[in-house]
C-alpha cells in the first residue's frame, strides 16, 4: 500500500517530514509503549500511536520505520515536529482513534 | 579564495535546481491557522501571538477572501479599533501560489511583491497551506542535506568499504555521550545521533539498528532510573559495543530486573509510554553478547555487543 | 456481539473472568496509555492492549469495559489475573499484534470512533 493511500484511508494530514507519497508500506505497528515498538516493529513498518512526544519519532527513526501516524487528532508537540523534520520521517495526524485506524488499514490490506 | 567562490557557486546552482524540482507543497507549512471575517482584530492579535506568526489567511467557508497581518493589527491598535471585524480590515488582494507549482515560483513571487506570506491553493481553489519567505530556501537546504547523507551512505555501501578501510587495522571509533538523569525532553537524542553516524559510515544497517535500539533502551534507563551517566558506542570492524555506566542508585535484584514486565519506573514515566519493564529485555534480544553488573549505592554497568555481519552473511534484520 | 463469540472466532485464550464471557461488546478501543483509555474508552468497549500491569483491571472497572484483550502473548502477572478474577473482568490473550487483533475485530463488525 502506498503512503498516499494510507493517508486517504485515515483521512490524515501530513504535518512534518519528507513527502513520500509513493513509498510502499506492507506492515503496521500499533503501540503506545515505545519498548514495544522497538521489540516488535519490523523495519519499513508504519507506526500508529497515541504518543505525541518526540520519543515516538526518535524511536521510529531508530527502528528504521517508514512513517508515523498520530491518532485521535493529537497535536504533536513542537519538539516532535522538529525531530521529524530532522530525520525526514513523514509524520501524519488523523482524527480517527487507534482502533478505527488499525481496522481501516487492515481491511485495506496492511498487515502487522 | 578562488576555490571558496567556486564552491559557493556550485551550492547555489544545486539550490536553484532543487527549487525548480521541489513543488510548493513540499516546502509549505501544512498546519494552517486561519480566521473568518467575523473575527475581531483583538482575536487576531491573540492568535498571532499564540502561534508566533505574522499573518493569517481569512476564509469564508473554504474560500480564501483575504489576508490579515500583524501590520493590520498594529494599525487597528493605533486607531483604537481592536473591536473591528477582520472583514473590514484585511487586505483583499491576495497573492497566492498553487501547491503543484515549482518552489522557485514562490521565491520569485516573494522577491517581486514583498509580501510576508503566500497562501497555497490546490487547483480547486482550496487553501492547503502557507509559505513564508524563508520556507522554500530553508527547506530546500534541508532536503539537500538529507539527500547528501543518503548519497554518502550509498557511496560507502557501494564501495563495500568497511570500518577497517576508514580507520585502519586495529582502530575503533568511540561515540561518548553524557546522559542527564530525568532529562526526558532530550532522551533518545544520543542514540539517534549515534545511528546517524554509524549509518553514514556505511556499517551494516541491520546491525546498526540493533546496536542503537540497545543504546536507546540503555539511555532511557539512565534517564528514568539514575542520576545520569555515560553512554558509549564503540564501533570496530567486527562489532558495535554499547555500554551504559551510571553511579547509582543500583539495582537491588538483577535477576528480577531482567524479567519481562518487571518495572520500578514511576507512574509518570509509564504514562509517557515508557517503564513497561521491557528495556533490559530489548537490550538483551538485540545483542549478541550481554552483560550487566550492579551494586546498590554504587551503580550499574550494562554492556551489549552487536556483531557486524561478515560479507555474504545477511544480518538478522528482524532479530 | 457477545465476548464469548469473539473469543471463539479470534481463538483467544481466556485467562481470567471466565464467568463473564456473556458480556456484550459494543465497540472497541486500542491503546496502552492508561489515562487515554480512561478519557476515551466507552462503557462496553473491548480494550486491546499490550499492557499487563494490574492497573489495567482498575481501568477496566472504572470505565466499565466489556473485557481486555492482551496482545503479543506472553505471561500476564499473577497479580493482574488475581485482580481480574476478583473484579470480574475477563482477560483474553492473543499471540498476535495489536494491529492484527484490531483488524480481526473490525472484520467482525466491532468499531471504534
Amino acid at each position: 500500500m502506498r503512503l498516499q493511500d494510507i493517508k486517504v484511508q485515515l483521512e490524515a494530514e501530513q504535518v512534518a517530514g519528507s513527502p513520500r507519497p509513493e513509498l510502499e508500506i506492507k506492515e503496521a505497528c500499533a503501540a503506545d509503549l515505545m519498548s514495544d515498538v522497538l521489540a516488535s516493529a519490523r523495519p519499513g513498518s508504519l507506526l500508529l500511536t497515541g504518543l505525541t512526544h518526540p520519543q515516538a519519532v526518535r524511536v521510529a527513526a531508530l527502528a528504521s520505520l517508514a512513517a508515523v501516524v498520530f491518532v485521535q487528532g493529537k497535536e504533536p508537540l513542537r519538539d516532535t515536529l522538529v525531530a521529524a523534520e530532522e530525520s525526514g520521517l513523514p509524520l501524519f495526524v488523523t482524527q480517527l482513534s487507534l482502533f478505527e485506524s488499525c481496522g481501516r488499514l487492515y481491511q485495506a490490506g496492511l498487515r502487522g | 579564495m578562488r576555490s571558496r567562490g567556486a564552491g559557493t557557486r556550485t551550492q547555489l546552482t544545486k539550490l536553484e535546481e532543487l527549487l525548480r524540482e521541489l513543488r510548493v507543497e513540499e516546502v509549505m507549512t501544512r498546519r494552517l491557522v486561519s480566521v473568518s471575517g467575523d473575527f475581531t482584530m483583538a482575536q487576531v492579535k491573540e492568535l498571532l501571538r499564540k502561534h508566533r506568526i505574522s499573518g493569517v489567511p481569512v476564509l469564508e467557508g473554504e474560500a480564501l477572501v483575504g489576508v490579515v497581518s500583524i501590520e493590520d493589527v498594529t494599525r487597528a491598535l493605533e486607531q483604537g479599533e481592536m473591536g473591528a471585524k477582520v472583514r473590514d480590515r484585511m487586505s483583499r488582494e491576495v497573492i497566492t501560489v498553487f501547491a503543484d507549482e515549482p518552489a522557485v515560483e514562490a521565491v520569485k513571487r516573494f522577491a517581486h511583491t514583498k509580501v510576508g506570506r503566500l497562501p497555497v491553493l490546490d487547483r480547486g481553489g482550496k487553501v492547503v497551506g502557507i509559505l513564508t519567505p524563508g520556507d522554500p530556501v530553508g527547506r530546500a537546504f534541508r532536503v539537500m542535506d538529507l539527500r547528501y547523507r543518503e548519497q554518502e551512505q550509498q557511496r560507502w555501501q557501494q564501495k563495500g568499504l568497511g570500518l577497517e578501510d576508514l580507520l585502519g587495522e586495529g582502530a575503533s571509533l568511540v561515540l561518548r555521550f553524557r546522559v542527564q538523569g530525568e532529562d526526558f525532553a532530550g532522551a533518545g537524542k544520543a542514540s539517534v545521533q549515534a545511528k546517524r553516524v554509524l549509518g553514514r559510515l556505511g556499517l551494516d544497517p541491520g546491525a546498526v539498528r540493533r546496536a542503537t535500539i540497545a543504546a536507546y533502551e540503555a539511555e532511557m534507563n539512565l534517564i528514568i532510573h539514575t542520576r545520569g551517566g555515560e553512554l558509549t558506542l564503540e564501533a570496530t570492524p567486527h562489532s558495535v559495543v554499547v555500554e551504559a555506566v551510571d553511579k547509582g542508585p543500583g539495582i537491588v535484584d538483577v535477576e528480577q530486573a531482567l524479567q519481562p514486565g518487571f518495572s520500578t519506573a514511576p507512574e509518570w514515566v509509564c504514562e509517557m509510554g515508557f517503564g513497561a519493564g521491557m528495556g533490559l529485555n530489548n537490550i538483551q534480544s538485540c545483542a549478541d553478547e550481554f552483560e550487566i553488573e550492579s551494586e546498590v549505592g554504587r551503580g550499574t554497568r550494562v554492556r551489549a555487543v552487536v556483531h557486524l555481519s561478515q560479507s555474504g552473511r545477511k544480518d538478522r534484520l528482524n532479530r | 456481539m457477545k465476548l464469548i463469540e469473539i473469543a471463539q472466532r479470534l481463538g483467544l485464550k481466556v485467562e481470567a473472568g471466565v464467568d463473564h464471557l456473556e458480556n456484550e461488546v459494543r465497540g472497541g478501543y486500542a491503546g496502552d496509555l492508561l489515562s487515554c483509555v480512561m478519557a476515551r474508552a466507552k462503557t462496553g468497549d473491548l480494550w486491546v492492549t499490550v499492557q499487563r500491569h494490574p492497573n489495567i483491571v482498575a481501568v477496566a472497572v472504572l470505565v466499565g469495559l466489556a473485557g481486555i484483550v492482551v496482545t503479543e502473548g506472553g505471561n500476564i502477572e499473577p497479580a493482574t489475573l488475581e485482580r481480574a478474577e476478583q473484579e470480574g473482568i475477563p482477560i483474553l490473550v492473543s499471540s498476535a499484534s495489536a494491529f492484527r487483533v484490531v483488524g480481526e475485530l473490525w472484520d467482525l463488525g466491532i468499531r471504534g470512533e
